[in-house]
């Protein structure tokens, strides 16, 4: 799976600003998309391509429930999150409605992915490749539950 | 085998155990609010799915519903929309909705405990992550997205990673429990482990200072278990959570003889073993103000505007951060918190709405006329909460202040309804989350107690409420 980063220095970023509160009302995924990342972001829409990543610190997607948040990100074309770490109901949107892949970072990889690099993540091997930097970090594996889900497209589609 | 509250309350609704702490959990009380549902009802649809257990499942609307007049029709189209979606949907599916004119409608988390839908021992879902506050009755309660609400209204159960046990000791008694509130221990809580200190566990408030809490004051403590990263956050039920619940509407036939049992097996055993553990004196807790746009960037009333390295400690991301939210929030470091002027004042949302909340506030307030610069609204959790409060007559000491007395609902706390800031307003507000733009794009949010608000209010600026003459 290969993309370019999108880059945010910073932790704690919330879905109130992944996604403003007042699209929430909003039920095409498609025009929620064109409001991602807009609380910090006003950019975001114009700059995003199908397949890019977002790259970012701890506890990314903490606050509010909704689904709305990966959705918005998911119908952006971002195909994955990589961060230090997740908030719960966040990741656990991302998994459940298949809308992106929530990958953990050890600190150090964080740092050293700047914006516009391309990533090549393959989670068989739990690995990312940075082809811009031709370094390899490591990805954390999914927990086992979590993997399958992601295996089977979706919390739906899983059968235990 | 010695266990703590939270695990007997997992092991009893363990449907399946995978291993690895993986369980299919069953959910005994599933409630429904009109924004993260619309989608789970049409996944429902295209699958030709029914809701497996209607008798167990409450809705409500409270997220983007006006506070003004209700007799109006809802002017935001998309707003009506998605109400009238929630109606059509519960009618289809068979769901006892609390609508719009319904006299029990209100805040989710409001209007769960009021109706004793909120049991001890139960697990309670909602497609909300405020859904910790039904903790406060010892019930395991969470916040789920959309496509869990769907699997839920489905199954009635859900998939979940078993929390690790955290446990939060507030030890001492208040001695001005008037001004040093449930808000300003959460708020103290979660300034010293942080917004994700509590990530992947479930907490367990514990100690003198939570069991001197009243029911409402420890739904807030439970409401802001989230904004500590948690998954969960309870108190042990006890006397006062069955008195509170007892004679209320839904709570089973049997109450008595479950209360009985309750009191038996709803604790915490002597010498179990938490897997974390905090705590915290009362005696360390002043009223608190946040300055940043997080829930942890909080200080003492008494305190002044830190500066980023101040706050930091060295940590640089934390000294990046705390420089953009003083840059957001428009504050210099070294500024007294009660230098600061404000624009707005909002009582209200799942964590400040309920009657105690408006009772404490109005002592506040009786007698006295806000500052001519300040809007200031009370926006009660839910249509119970306003009537007991007018046949108290707090409403009148609102509105003489010069307070607006609003509907119920979630209001100014995310900015869904037409109740927002407007950029570069400043508000002293009682819920929960000071986020960029939670209250509307470019608002400023410092999260207090309802009584810090309210002399807010009357200052025009942040007050010390233990220096406020309440004569």
């Amino acid at each position: 799976m290969k993309g370019s980063a999108i880059k945010y220095e910073r932790d704690n970023i919330d879905t109130d600003v992944i996604l403003p509160g007042p699209y929430l009302k909003i039920h095409d995924y498609n025009e929620l998309a064109k409001h991602a990342m807009e609380g910090i972001d006003k950019d975001f829409h114009k700059k995003v391509k199908p397949g890019d990543f977002i790259v970012a610190g701890r506890n990314f997607g903490c606050g509010s429930s909704r689904e709305h948040a990966p959705i918005a990100l998911s119908y952006s074309g971002i195909k994955a999150v990589v961060a230090i770490s997740f908030a719960r109901i966040f990741y656990r949107n991302a998994v459940d409605g298949a809308f992106l892949l929530p990958i953990e970072v050890e600190e150090d990889a964080y740092k050293d992915i700047s914006e516009g690099d391309q990533l090549d993540i393959e989670t068989s091997k739990n690995e990312i490749r940075n082809l811009t930097k031709n370094k390899t970090y490591k990805m954390k594996p999914f927990p086992e539950l979590i993997g399958k889900i992601i295996s089977a497209g979706g919390l739906f589609n899983y059968k235990p | 085998m010695t266990k703590t509250l939270i695990e007997k309350i997992w092991d009893a609704h363990t449907v399946v155990d995978e291993g690895n702490g993986r369980s299919l959990l069953y959910v005994d009380r599933h409630m429904v609010h009109e924004v993260t549902s619309p989608q789970a009802f049409d996944g429902l649809r295209a699958n030709k799915r029914k809701v497996r257990r209607t008798d167990l499942t409450f809705a409500t609307m409270d997220h983007n519903v006006p506070t003004s007049n209700r007799s109006l029709p809802i002017v935001d189209q998309t707003s009506a929309m998605q109400v009238k979606a929630l109606e059509r949907n519960c009618k289809e599916f068979g769901i006892e909705l609390f609508d719009i004119n319904s006299p029990n409608q209100g805040i989710v988390h409001v209007i769960g405990p009021e109706l004793g839908i909120t049991l001890p021992g139960s697990t309670i879902v909602c497609g909300d992550s405020h859904t910790s506050t039904h903790g406060a009755f010892g019930a395991l309660a969470f916040g789920i997205g959309t496509s869990d609400v769907e699997h839920v209204l489905a199954t009635q159960c859900i998939w979940m990673e078993k929390p690790k046990t955290f446990e939060i000791r507030v030890e001492g008694k208040r001695r001005n429990s008037h001004a040093i509130t449930a808000k300003d221990i959460i708020l103290s809580i979660i300034k010293r482990i942080g917004t994700a200190g509590g990530t992947g566990t479930a907490f367990e408030y514990r100690g003198e200072a939570v069991s001197e809490l009243s029911m409402e004051q420890r739904m807030t403590i439970c409401n802001m278990s989230i904004e500590g990263g948690a998954r969960a956050g309870l108190v042990a039920p006890d006397e006062k959570t069955f008195d509170y619940l007892r004679g209320r509407r839904y709570i089973p036939e049997n109450y008595d003889s479950l209360v009985e049992d309750w009191k038996e097996n709803l604790k915490t055993d002597g010498n179990a073993r938490f897997d974390k553990s905090f705590t915290l004196h009362v005696d360390d807790i002043v009223p608190q103000v946040s300055w940043g746009t997080n829930p942890a960037m909080t200080i003492d009333v008494t305190g002044r505007i830190p500066f980023p390295d101040e706050y930091a400690k060295g940590n640089v991301e934390e000294e990046k951060a705390a420089a953009k939210a003083l840059q957001y929030m428009d504050l210099k470091p070294g500024t007294l918190v009660t230098e600061i002027e404000l624009n707005r004042v909002f009582i209200g949302s799942c964590t400040n709405s309920r009657l105690e909340d408006l009772t404490e506030a109005a002592k506040v307030v009786k007698g006295k006329k806000i500052s001519q610069k300040i809007r200031a609204m009370v926006v009660p959790g839910s249509q119970r909460v306003k009537k007991q409060a007018e046949d108290l007559g707090l409403d009148k000491i609102f509105k003489d202040a010069g307070f607006e007395w609003r509907e119920s609902g979630c209001s100014m706390c995310l900015g869904m309804n037409p109740d927002i800031l407007s950029a570069g307003e400043r508000c002293a507000s009682t819920s929960n989350r000071n986020f960029e733009g939670r209250q509307g794009a470019g608002g400023r949010t410092h999260l207090v107690s309802p009584v810090m608000a309210a002399a807010a209010a009357i200052k025009g600026h942040f007050v010390d409420v233990r220096e406020l003459d309440l004569n």
